[in-house]
């Protein structure tokens, strides 16, 4: 009787196992698929990547979509170069700019502390299409339009508010003992922040870094709107400006331009993808 | 850890100078770059401003709001906006939700493995995604009707992005696909954080399977998948490059949410006047809806 | 070395008290401990001497200036914290040398007091090594270190032994003493543990609820409890209250319950003959109690009858717990003497050690 059983439990734990394994392997279908076809893609000749019935991989192996992004007529390495730029510089300045604002928002109480951290989230919800006339007016005053630097000053206040939230889940996990100790060893508030807490936190820099980075790289409507000569614009926005006439039917220079515009993101969220989760959970898990 | 002495009252609360030091210049910045703006906005919306200035801009007080309310183009921005976003958000929450579950008692090097390969698509630029899924859904020489061809699922190639009634939904599965790793990576460390006695306990109490599933752990689940689901709710509201680059919204206005809509208002009819009325209402939306949905969340 | 004052020191937080009207003086090189369960504040006014926290009233005085809008790092005070506050990200060495560094003395002072100060506390071998690698007892002994290679007027110690093992506390309390007795400064403690206090303090400050209930020696808080918190906080086991009514009878007052009969000594009539109370509460230390067969008990001071409860196994000896028809007692008896649970008992003491609280107030009665 007993043998029964345990032979029936033993058949369905392995069925559903196998159930298990068949899901996760057409989930990872599901997410990797896509970007095979892209990369795969990339490697056609014109042709055959427009062909009607289209070929599982490329039967002419070719890597003329790459040579021809750089040697064409348009300056994808300009486009690829001013997205590098901009990007890293937002990573760079929002996390300069925001690590003081989390501190504070983190060690000290004063009475706008809960407003600002609401004030953060309302943020996000603001129509920012529409807010982009009143910036453009901004930017064309202060002769910004068409630079880098106009450019980076979007990018940074779009991701100036997450960057505080994040980093300020990050400064909260250092105990505060650690900075009641420095403060009983005489240090200035300014000095423990550098000397004491930045060290601890820095995985959380580099996540938050990370984070801005992606996002200003996925912008496509600040250059959209804020640049106006083709050779100043970044990857999104040429990708959508030039992909008119004749280059419609290019699809495996599009694929190629697509994949070298995934590869500096891809390999940024992978080298942070740990600490992503550490500054992602303990803000929304606890309630943002 | 500690002996058992009851959490410690926050900081004094003193005006210290070090305090306005560190927070101004992000105060600052936002203030100037986002604080005007806004007000700008406010005053716009009340104005019917045509920024290639072949009339003078008037004040026009509510008028813009009264032309809302007859816009169906509006309207069918804001349903195909609600379809969208809701839309796309439960199905990646449930997608992350499912994944999350499944790949849990995976471990090891596997583990990793599988779960860094199923983050991927969340990496991909949105520009990218677009213009990829475009071409997957070409009519001809699309990938996906490549596949339904051959699985028999249908007789003839589907213009996707073409047809209004299949162009949203089209959209949202690009969507939904680049969205599901965030699900999946919250509720998979919510999922690992919760503690191994409730687990053991469960199951010493011989809960199994889907009882375990929906009796234990969803509750844990419960504030980080709410938390999540609004951030991206907003998020996506402001989807803007996914839907330009695919299809601009068309074919006609299906595809067209309020952010493109604005877009479109402000940038190719130049009526920023109208647009920021637009933007306001989106606003208070936004807001009202995040209100209730904080208030509902702690509540329960 | 320093004298530390502390005057109608005050502190609010979100308007709820938590330290109220609190007076002390700390001798300059005493070894003042601060005693009291969870939530009593005393922590709270080691932080506020420390300078950590602000007064809402009140003054704090080192060597008779005040020194309330001095800065923390200005005190001349060195901390150490519960769970140790070691910099993670810095070497043993480096945790020692941090404060010294900011106070630009030269490098090879500094290589010198911070050698100096490791080899005290047998830690020179780990100077390389980082916290995380260290265990609990190592980085109690680090976090000591950091503190006395300050040379600083004042010690300031939170509860540094509570996250070791008892074995280990024990040994570390020593440990604390000595490095005291050696670098000649003021030290301020805070436990919750009463046998900590009794076993370190040269004067003890017993707190509850934000409040001072008294200060002194482990000997007069022991002997002269002032009010009934004092007296049951103090002393292993606790001691036994059992509520009686006070029966005048011209000179001789006795005590009295159902089933106690207690003659009030010389020094309690005086007292006694003071209030108008026709009740009393009777505080009696285990210890003090003996086990007596009825015939002893006649002739007795203090006797009271009752019934055991419990009995706990000590080895030598044994805890018995009597339930009375008016409180409960503890008495410490020999091994020998067997007591089994719901047996009736008698227990007799002397007069003299006989405690007397006030049934509202609680407060002494001498």
């Amino acid at each position: 009787m007993a043998t029964a059983v345990s032979r029936h439990v033993a058949s369905a734990r392995r069925a559903s196992r196998v159930v298990q394994i068949v899901a996760i392997g057409l989930a990872l279908f599901w997410s990797l698929a896509p970007l095979y076809w892209m990369l795969a893609t990339s490697f056609k000749t014109e042709l055959e990547a427009a062909r009607l019935a289209p070929t599982p991989w490329p039967h002419a192996f070719t890597s003329e979509n790459y040579r021809g992004l750089f040697t064409g007529e348009l300056p994808f390495l300009a486009f690829f170069l001013n997205t590098l730029i901009t990007c890293l510089a937002t990573a760079i300045v929002a996390v300069i700019i925001a690590t003081p604002a989390a501190y504070a928002l983190s060690r000290a109480r004063f009475r706008l502390r809960g407003t600002i951290a609401y004030a953060m989230l309302v943020f996000r919800m603001l129509p920012l299409v529409v807010l982009l006339a009143p910036l453009y007016l901004l930017l064309l005053h202060a002769k910004l339009l068409d630079t880098h630097t106009g450019l980076v000053v979007g990018f940074v206040t779009f991701g100036l508010p997450f960057a505080v939230w994040m980093l300020k889940s990050f400064i909260d996990a250092v105990p505060i003992e650690i900075e009641e100790a420095a403060r009983v060893d005489g240090y200035t508030r300014y000095q423990i922040v550098r000397k004491v807490v930045v060290p601890l936190i820095l995985p959380g820099l580099l996540t938050t870094a990370t984070f801005v980075f992606m996002e200003a790289w996925n912008n496509l409507i600040y250059p959209l709107t804020f640049v106006t000569t083709l050779d100043k614009q970044t990857l999104p926005a040429a990708l959508v400006l030039t992909f008119t006439g004749q280059f419609k039917t290019d699809w495996g220079g599009m694929m190629a331009a697509a994949t070298l515009t995934t590869l500096p993101l891809m390999i940024a969220f992978f080298a942070v993808q740990r600490s992503m989760v550490r500054g992602l959970t303990s803000g929304a898990v606890a309630g943002a | 850890m500690t002996s058992g002495r009851p959490a410690r009252p926050a900081r004094d609360a003193e005006r210290v100078p070090w305090i306005d030091a560190m927070v101004l210049p992000s105060a600052a910045v936002l203030a100037i770059v986002v604080g005007y703006p806004v007000v700008y906005t406010l005053v716009l919306s009340a104005q019917d401003y045509n920024l290639l200035g072949t009339t003078p801009e008037r004040f026009v007080g509510a008028g813009n709001y009264r032309k809302l309310l007859d816009d169906t183009t509006f309207w069918l921005s804001l349903s195909n906006t609600a379809i969208y976003t809701f839309g796309s958000v439960a199905i990646a929450a449930l997608l992350g939700l499912a994944l999350a579950l499944l790949t849990e008692n995976v471990g090891g090097k596997r583990g990793r493995a599988v779960r860094a390969l199923l983050l991927t698509p969340w990496a991909v630029p949105f520009v990218v995604v677009a213009f990829l899924f475009r071409y997957m859904y070409l009519q001809n020489g699309g990938a996906i009707n490549a596949l339904l061809l051959a699985g028999g699922i249908i007789d003839t190639p589907i213009s996707w992005l073409n047809v209004s009634s299949l162009a949203l939904p089209a959209v949202m599965v690009a969507n939904v696909w680049t969205m599901t790793p965030f699900f999946f990576l919250l509720l998979a460390a919510a999922l690992a954080a919760i503690p191994n006695e409730v687990i053991e306990s469960a199951r010493v109490d011989r809960a199994r399977g889907a009882s375990l599933i929906f009796s234990i752990k969803l509750p844990f689940l419960r504030n980080a998948l709410l938390v999540s689901s609004l951030l991206m709710i907003i998020a996506n509201f402001n989807d803007f490059a996914k839907i330009w680059a695919m299809t601009q919204g068309g074919p006609g206005y299906s595809t067209t949410t309020l952010v493109v809509y604005v877009y479109r208002q402000a940038f190719e009819n130049f009526q920023i006047g109208y647009a920021s009325a637009i933007g306001v209402v989106w606003l208070l939306l936004l807001l009202a809806f995040a209100v209730a949905y904080l208030r509902a969340l702690r509540m329960t | 070395m320093a004298k530390i004052s502390l005057r109608g020191v005050e502190k609010r937080y979100d308007g709820a008290l938590v330290l109220r009207d609190c007076n002390l003086e700390i001798a300059d090189r005493e070894f003042m401990v601060l005693v009291g369960p969870s939530g009593s504040g005393k922590t709270t006014l080691l932080r506020i001497i420390a300078g950590l926290e602000h007064v809402s009233a009140g003054d704090v005085l080192f060597d008779g200036a005040r020194v309330n809008d001095v800065d923390v790092g200005d005190r001349d005070i060195a901390m150490v914290f519960q769970n140790y506050g070691l910099y993670p990200h810095m070497s043993v060495y480096d945790n020692m040398a941090f404060g010294l560094r900011r106070r630009k003395l030269a490098p090879s002072d500094i290589d010198a007091r911070v050698r100096r100060t490791a080899r005290m506390l047998d830690i020179e071998p780990l100077l390389g090594r980082r916290p995380r690698q260290l265990s609990g007892g190592q980085r109690q002994r680090v976090a000591l270190g950091r503190a006395i290679v300050r040379d600083p007027a004042v010690f300031l110690l939170d509860e540094p032994l509570s996250n070791l093992d008892a074995h280990l506390r024990v040994q570390m309390r020593a440990e604390i003493l000595k490095v005291h007795r050696a670098v000649t400064a003021t030290a301020v403690y805070v436990t919750h543990d009463q046998v900590e206090a009794l076993t370190m303090g040269d004067r003890i400050v017993v707190m509850n609820h934000g409040r001072i209930h008294q200060v002194g020696t482990p000997g007069e808080l022991y002997d002269a409890p002032v009010d009934r918190f004092v007296a049951s906080f103090i002393g292993t086991p606790q001691m036994g209250f059992v509520d009686c009514r006070i029966e005048r009878d011209g000179e001789r007052i006795a005590l009295a319950t159902q089933a106690a009969r207690i003659v009030a000594s010389d020094t309690h009539r005086h007292a006694l003959a003071a209030i108008d109370a026709t009740g009393v509460t009777v505080g009696i230390r285990p210890e003090c109690v003996t086990l007596a067969s009825e015939n002893e008990a006649r002739d007795a001071d203090v006797a009271v009858r009752g019934t055991v409860q419990a009995v706990e196994m000590l080895g030598a000896e044994q805890y018995v717990h009597v339930a009375t028809d008016a409180g409960a007692l503890t008495a410490r008896v020999p091994r020998s003497r067997s007591v089994k649970v719901d047996e009736a008992v008698t227990f007799v003491a002397s007069a003299r050690d006989v405690h007397l609280f006030d049934r509202e107030t609680g407060r002494a009665l001498r």
